[in-house]
């Protein structure tokens, strides 16, 4: 196996509250090889989004209390220096966003916006970088860019946004890009551009990519591994094909059987999750998911369950017997589909 | 009072039934001014620009397409929070086009409307019992003293607990107050009920929940809903029928299954292609059909079929020149183009007999 570019280990990330401390990230460990795609599902809260700010260092509250590791080709980041930090976030690990109009600085021409990574990084004089700036532009498929470069970002719309924050990502061809439901705002047809736009930029800039998202549809069509996460823990590890037709937590199931599918047909009855996902600051104890879980057991109370290897890469956290496992896969959850 | 019968939306399954609610070449129109004592108008925003449309008692129609498209425009133009520009609006046997004041207010008892965003949808200030019994007082329907026993009937109806009528919005998850929504709708026994992206802002797992609520209170209520939503796959699961807009217009109307297997109308082939599914084996079946840039200005609309800038299939220059009419295909299915796709254009193979065929 490869070396893997980006390597997390046991990572939590904890915020004292005056309610308590949440619990946002607790125990995350995963790897992402060179070139590949790894797909982040979860509902919101499922702490997707604060693991990967942690990894860019982006998680600047002083009180929040980090451990475990994060390894950028063997370098611990959680350890280096905030300057020499700021050398590897948007050089070497990039990341982009949900909503772009927020990310965007909107008294700024989004030319000269692109156009300062080159200047901060690189120290290229304005002009040059602005020209570099037009050519990304043009790169992620905004027409007529040199005019574009010169505009705000709200004379953008909603998917030439996410091309401009991708222009940018890419500036300076970082080894991995984190994007954040980057299309989660987006219509479909635009959805399908920007994915398609990840899909073919990882190609040339020979990037691994991180997917964090909700939508089961985006990570199995874009991704090669996919890791599932619930109230602030991977329940779930494998790749795409173990996860969509041999899943072994409940948790993955409830979420393949509860989305409507278009492919089919209309008569078939939706199957949600029973509750709702838990507060963070009150997670139940064992097995955080045992409260939704229709297969708990006495044990699912009591004890967490750790993510136990099935067969080389793939893995799930949960106390039912692999036999349990199988036989409810067989019998309940591929039936359905 | 004379029905005038619309003759473009023809292949109905049901004819017989009257519609309950009916669009006739609906326009809604925003006036663009510019000065700020003399305003002049410089153009129009044409959000809905000639809709025909039927909803019959008891189904559910699907309105879909991409931002900007109109569709929740027309929606609030249905539930007469608008004004119409132009052409008629009936809901119930009625023209209620120009309908005002008291008459409009009577008449909301029959329709209501979900909104997207549950949390803003509700007073902060007010406890749930209030806003859910909030129609009764403002209707007069129900005697003050039974308002509560209502009020809690109606909480248990929709999954909430009748011991939380005391409690504030801000203590209710976004599926819960989802569901407020739905007790404060259905306070009146409507007719109709108008649903703008009701499940949108919700997670995954509690999508399905409000989705299973929706049908349950069709089937006890035999509500009809207009469904609005960007997600496909939610529309094409609750709807019976399913109405693609394209910049103001109703450029497809097909049962959601013919939708998605014989596509007729090149927009919506291209949106069914970019629906993701969540299935790998099934979704490498799909053909990518990727769109070109983005929705043009509804200030300005291009000339003939309003789509031919964006489209794969356009020629010119008949595209370009004449604006299709709605032409019947398939059984109930209707589209608006020159050259509409074949069948199977975007799917390759019948993926529900591969889908039984894996158990």
């Amino acid at each position: 196996m490869p070396e893997p570019v980006l390597e997390v280990k046991d990572l939590k990330v904890h915020f004292p509250t005056e309610d308590g401390l949440v619990k946002a990230v607790d125990g995350v460990s995963l790897s992402v090889a060179p070139g590949e795609t790894l797909g982040v599902v979860g509902e919101s809260g499922s702490g997707k989004s604060v693991s990967f700010l942690t990894v860019m260092g982006l998680v600047t509250r002083k009180d929040a209390y980090i451990s475990g590791e994060v390894l950028f080709r063997g370098q611990d980041l959680l350890k280096l220096p905030p300057e020499e930090m700021r050398h590897i976030r948007g050089a070497k690990i990039s990341m982009i966003f949900q909503d772009p109009l927020t990310a965007l600085n909107p008294v700024h021409r989004v030319g000269n916006q692109i156009a300062e990574v080159f200047q901060v990084h690189r120290k290229t004089s304005k002009k040059e970088a602005f020209g570099e700036a037009v050519n990304l532009l043009q790169l992620v498929g905004i027409p007529q860019p040199q005019a574009r470069a010169r505009q705000y970002p709200h004379e953008f719309s909603g998917g030439m946004r996410q091309r401009a924050m991708i222009a940018m990502a890419l500036a300076l061809n970082p080894d991995v890009l984190i994007a954040d439901e980057p299309t989660t705002a987006l219509d479909v047809t635009v959805q399908a551009q920007i994915l398609e736009l990840i899909d073919r930029l990882k190609q040339e800039f020979d990037a691994s990519v991180v997917l964090i998202t909700h939508d089961l549809g985006v990570v199995a069509e874009h991704c090669d591994d996919i890791m599932v996460m619930y109230a602030g823990k991977p329940v779930e590890f494998g790749e795409r094909r173990d996860i969509y037709y041999g899943a072994h937590h409940p948790y993955t199931w409830g979420l393949m059987q509860s989305i409507s599918r278009i492919d089919q047909p209309r008569d078939e009855r939706l199957k949600p999750i029973k509750g709702q996902p838990p507060s963070l600051i009150h997670v139940p104890p064992g097995c955080s998911f045992n409260p939704r879980c229709p297969y708990a057991m006495p044990i699912c109370r009591k004890e967490t369950p750790q993510m136990i290897p099935v067969n080389g890469h793939h893995a799930s956290a949960c106390h039912l017997p692999l036999v349990e496992k199988e036989r409810i896969l067989k019998e309940e959850v591929l039936v359905r589909r | 009072m004379s029905v005038v019968v619309n003759e473009r939306v023809e292949p109905q399954p049901d004819t017989q039934r009257q519609p309950l609610v009916k669009l006739v070449g609906v326009k809604k129109w925003f006036k663009l001014t510019r000065g700020i004592v003399f305003q002049k108008v410089v153009g129009h925003v044409h959000a809905v620009d000639g809709v025909d449309l039927e909803v019959y008692p008891g189904e559910t129609v699907g309105l879909v397409g991409e931002t900007g498209c109109g569709k929740s425009t027309l929606a609030r133009v249905v539930m007469r929070l608008y004004d119409l520009t132009d052409g008629e609006l009936w809901f119930d046997g009625q023209d209620i086009s120009h309908m005002h004041g008291g008459d409009l207010r009577a008449l909301r008892r029959d329709m209501q409307m979900i909104f997207q965003d549950p949390y803003a949808s509700l007073n902060p200030r007010k406890t749930v019992g209030a806003i859910i019994g909030e129609p009764f007082r403002l209707h007069g329907t129900v005697p003050r003293n039974r308002i509560e026993s209502e009020v809690k009937q109606l909480m248990e109806l929709v999954g909430l607990n009748p011991e939380h009528f005391n409690r504030y919005p801000h203590a209710f998850s976004g599926g819960q107050r989802q569901r407020i929504g739905f007790a404060r709708a259905l306070a009146l026994r409507p007719k109709l009920i108008v649903c703008d992206e009701p499940v949108s802002a919700l997670d995954v797992s509690i999508q399905a929940q409000i989705v299973n609520l929706l049908e349950d209170l069709q089937e006890e209520f035999n509500l009809t809903y207009l469904f609005i939503a960007h997600d496909l796959s939610v529309v094409k699961h609750v709807s019976d029928r399913v109405a693609v807009m394209y910049l103001g217009k109703i450029v497809e109307l097909a049962p959601g299954e013919t939708l998605y297997r014989n596509p007729k109308h090149p927009y919506t082939g291209a949106l069914m292609s970019a629906v993701p599914i969540a299935d790998p084996d099934m979704a490498a079946q799909k053909k990518r059909i990727i769109l070109e840039g983005d929705v043009p200005s509804p200030i300005d609309p291009p000339s003939g079929c309003r789509f031919h800038p964006r489209c794969y299939r356009a020629q010119f220059p008949i595209c370009r020149e004449e604006q299709p009419e709605l032409e019947a295909h398939h059984p109930g299915q209707v589209a608006a183009c020159h050259f509409p796709l074949e069948d199977r254009a975007v799917l390759t193979e019948g993926s529900s007999e591969a889908a039984g065929s894996a158990s």
